[in-house]
């Protein structure tokens, strides 16, 4: 009964607020709404019984990336951008194919309907470890490279023209 | 709460990011779409993970990947935006057609 209660909060908080990501015209709403989506996934995370999940996506989406959005809507942009429309002509035909795939989707979720849980969530840490360092330890590597290369694209991109 | 609750929940999340991915005028609202669609997608991992292979973690370390791999590609993004702002100050896309021949 609780687990129900808390499944129904958490995914009216997420949808709530990612519809707001989606429809509100102002950025900084935006950014601020996707934060408290980032945190409600955060807890359907926690639901589920994936410790370590929940606590990198605290970390990384709610700590890291909701903030270097928020600096940027703060860097980019301008006062008329309240004013302006955000949203582009060809919403309508847009709609139609969110409606396709959102009706795909639900029709897939029927092949899965009355899987329940059968044990009890048990603290993942130590075998996600086990994973990443065993099983999946090239990958490991390769995503090390890969932040070190998007670091010092940033760095590259963002950097002062030379005159 | 069965493996098709979080199914739905993680539809409906992903085509809402579609949908502002497809709409939005502001590319840095185009980038919140796309974390919305990634994160509906590590939604179905774990809940995959947890429903139908319990005492796995093969899935939860997937999501490990895809969450660094987010946070380089907003990063790589969001610098990209700043530098096409410099040049071009407009957030919209629109506006973006420097690459025009």
């Amino acid at each position: 009964m609780t687990e129900t209660l808390i499944f129904y909060m958490l995914s009216a908080v997420i949808l709530l607020s990612a519809l707001g990501v989606v429809l509100l015209p102002g950025v900084m709403h935006s950014a601020l709404c996707l934060g408290l989506c980032l945190a409600g996934v955060a807890g359907i995370f926690a639901s589920l019984g994936a410790d370590f999940i929940f606590a990198a996506q605290i970390l990384v989406y709610v700590g890291g990336i909701a903030v270097l959005i928020l600096f940027v809507v703060l860097l980019a942009g301008s006062a008329s951008d309240l004013v302006t429309r955000q949203i582009n002509d060809s919403w309508l035909p847009s709609l139609f194919i969110c409606a396709a795939f959102l009706w795909s989707f639900l029709k897939v979720t029927v092949y899965f309907s009355g899987i329940a849980a059968s044990t009890l969530p048990v603290p993942a840490v130590k075998f996600i470890a086990a994973a990443l360092l065993g099983d999946y330890a090239v990958p490991f590597e390769l995503i090390s490279l890969v932040l070190l290369a998007s670091m010092t694209g940033a760095v590259l991109f963002g950097r002062r023209k030379a005159q | 709460m069965t493996l098709s609750h979080y199914l739905a929940l993680s539809g409906m999340l992903f085509t809402l990011g579609l949908f502002g991915v497809l709409t939005r005028r502001n590319v840095i609202g185009i980038l919140m779409s796309i974390e919305l669609m990634l994160n509906a997608a590590n939604i179905n991992f774990v809940a995959f993970n947890r429903f139908l292979y319990p005492g796995q973690y093969q899935g939860q370390a997937t999501v490990v990947f895809i969450i660094t791999l987010a946070a380089a590609e907003v990063v790589v993004g969001l610098a990209l935006v700043m530098a096409i702002y410099k040049n071009i100050k407009s957030v919209y896309v629109e506006n973006y057609n420097i690459m025009k021949g």
